[in-house]
């Protein structure tokens, strides 16, 4: 039987990892594709919070998975953006490596 | 008699038709554009005085994530303005994004550098009224999403390309903190409702270990847009890197916004101690980081971003000792000057090309006007009294010493010291170092002059008659609001 701890910790270490990636890894592209793995560790959670805290009927509380609808949504535009920003910054500079990108001074 | 919701319906419907107008253009001039802009939110400001008083039993719905209290109107018609002012700014800095922006037509890109505030605007007044935590995640995010193109909008530039990026990878981290507390929260209470959450913790016993990992997320993603250390760590770049009036706006708009989520967020959970503990720790950090790390800056772009952390910092401990009216009051004061400062900037860095303070020798020589505006935005951010500035500080530490909030205000004082030689280093290479020879008086035009004249005279009036913002907010409903603080 999987209970709601098993869906919360394969949530927390999706989590883990994605915030691992954006502070070790070094390519853009990567460091965005594990921004996303956060979101989606969230939704996992929602998700299973929302089965799992039944109201007094046995129902799903539903806030849950709306709320998971609108996550993906975001997401969706997030990388829309994202993603033409950093083609723009390959355009400029050919590079998507995040020490090529220190011309501001720290 | 206007429903509140029906402000951000014509915001955003005004938005659209110009954005349609800008794609039919073609070559005409796209000023239009901005001044159109401006009118449309001039009208809807008007219209916010004209609102149906809410009625007090409609919380379901709609009306649960949606609310129209005094705070909520009161942080709409500062986002108007807010706006408003930024517009003025982007039409002077028209120039730049002609140069920034690779297209054949010399129109491209500047309609929708007018009209994208405009969106950002529709999210910062639905995050004035945000009482649902789906409501304040979807807000937030068109907010983030608009700055994202117009940080990085002039992409001929390295600088801001780099801004851009690191403002998105570190926007989008904060988001991922955010949602992920979100889910901690409605997984302990079973509700995303701010109300319902608060009627939960108040009346049930439940699980303190996953509730404080939740809010402590949520807090570190607001901490990223009030620019809180240790969050601030983007703010330098980004606010040197982005386009000027974009600087303005984030540091206006989406401060104030960060602040006002924060006020909803934090009600339900100030029984909580250690919360409070927390904000009084990262008030204190964010004060001396911010006026400390100012202290050796040569760029006014990032000599203001430094400030705005400091500035931060103050409305942090307004936020600790739960005095909502000294927060909003503190932020119009910051609007103001901060805004007046940007105004100048943009004019300046036009006819010279760089933000570095060593370009504003002399410029009272130059351009006296420009030179006193830029006086009166630096005294006022250092708080020389009769100013916005010093009032704004004064209720802030006024309201620390009545919660006994010793430390922070012995703290403040003394940064608010260091914040006199950093500003004043900018009035000294206006008054007191010579021009260089070959400098020319600056081009200000006839609505940045006035726009200039009337912040000026608004920091001499609210220095010295704050009546009306404290009023705004004085009216019973907002005097619920802001005792649940206590």
């Amino acid at each position: 039987m999987v209970t709601l701890g098993d869906y919360l910790f394969v949530s927390g270490l999706l989590f883990t990892l994605g915030f691992a990636g954006v502070l070790l890894r070094r390519n853009l592209i990567i460091i965005f594709m594990s921004l996303e793995l956060m979101l989606n560790a969230a939704n996992l959670s929602l998700v299973a919070f929302s089965r799992f805290r039944t109201n007094s009927l046995g129902q799903p509380n539903y806030d849950g998975q709306v709320f998971v609808f609108f996550i993906i949504t975001v997401a969706a535009a997030e990388v829309a953006v994202g993603l033409a920003i950093i083609v723009a910054l390959y355009r400029a500079r050919r590079t998507t490596h995040v020490e090529d990108i220190n011309s501001l001074k720290f | 008699m206007i429903p509140a919701p029906f402000l951000e319906i014509a915001v955003l419907t005004w938005g659209l038709i110009l954005l349609m107008v800008d794609a039919f253009a073609g070559k005409t001039d796209r000023r239009g554009v901005a001044i159109a802009g401006i009118l449309g939110l001039l009208v809807v400001l008007a219209a916010s005085f004209f609102l149906t008083p809410p009625t007090p039993a409609a919380a379901s719905g709609f009306w649960s994530f949606y609310t129209a209290d005094p705070l909520a109107i009161f942080f709409k018609r500062f986002a108007l303005v807010t706006t408003i002012l930024v517009l003025v700014m982007a039409i002077d800095y028209a120039p730049a994004i002609r140069m920034g922006v690779p297209a054949a037509n010399p129109h491209a890109g500047l309609g929708e550098f007018f009209t994208l505030p405009i969106f950002t605007c529709v999210g910062l007044m639905w995050m004035a009224s945000a009482i649902d935590f789906v409501m304040i995640f979807v807000s937030l995010e068109l907010v983030t999403m608009s700055f994202y193109v117009l940080v990085s909008f002039t992409r001929r530039n390295p600088a801001t390309l780099e801004a851009g990026v690191k403002y998105l990878i570190l926007s989008a981290l904060s988001t991922g903190f955010l949602v992920y507390g979100i889910t901690w929260i409605f997984g302990v209470t079973g509700e995303t409702n701010l109300t319902q959450i608060g009627t939960v913790l108040a009346t049930q016993e439940i699980d303190k270990i996953p509730l404080l990992f939740g809010i402590a997320l949520v807090l570190v993603a607001l901490g990223f847009k009030i620019a809180a250390v240790p969050f601030q760590i983007w703010v330098p770049d980004v606010y040197q890197g982005a386009p000027t009036p974009v600087t303005a706006f984030l540091s206006v708009g989406s401060k104030a916004a960060g602040f006002v989520v924060l006020l909803r967020v934090l009600t339900p959970f100030l029984m909580l101690p250690q919360v409070g503990r927390l904000l009084v720790g990262v008030a204190a950090l964010t004060l001396i980081y911010g006026n400390f790390a100012a202290l050796p800056q040569s760029n006014l772009k990032r000599l203001l971003a430094y400030s705005s952390i400091a500035h931060a910092g103050y409305l942090l401990i307004g936020v600790v000792t739960f005095s909502g009216a000294a927060v909003a009051y503190y932020l119009v004061a910051y609007l103001l000057m901060t805004l007046l400062c940007f105004a100048v900037l943009v004019v300046v860095g036009n006819s010279g090309g760089s933000d570095q303070i060593e370009d504003f020798a002399g410029l009272a020589k130059r351009s006296p006007f420009l030179a006193f505006a830029m006086l009166i935005g630096m005294i006022s951010l250092a708080g020389v009294p009769f100013t916005a500035g010093f009032l704004g500080k004064f209720f802030i530490f006024d309201a620390a010493i009545r919660q006994h909030q010793t430390m922070l205000v012995v703290i403040g004082v003394i940064t608010v010291g260091c914040g006199f030689y950093y500003y004043l280093k900018v009035v000294r290479a206006m008054y007191w170092l010579t021009p260089p020879a070959d400098s020319q008086p600056v081009p200000l035009s006839a609505l940045s002059r006035l726009t200039m004249t009337l912040l000026i005279a608004a920091i001499f009036v609210l220095g010295v008659y704050p009546q009306p913002i404290l009023n705004a907010l004085d009216q019973p409903a907002a005097r619920a609001t802001i005792s649940m603080f206590r």
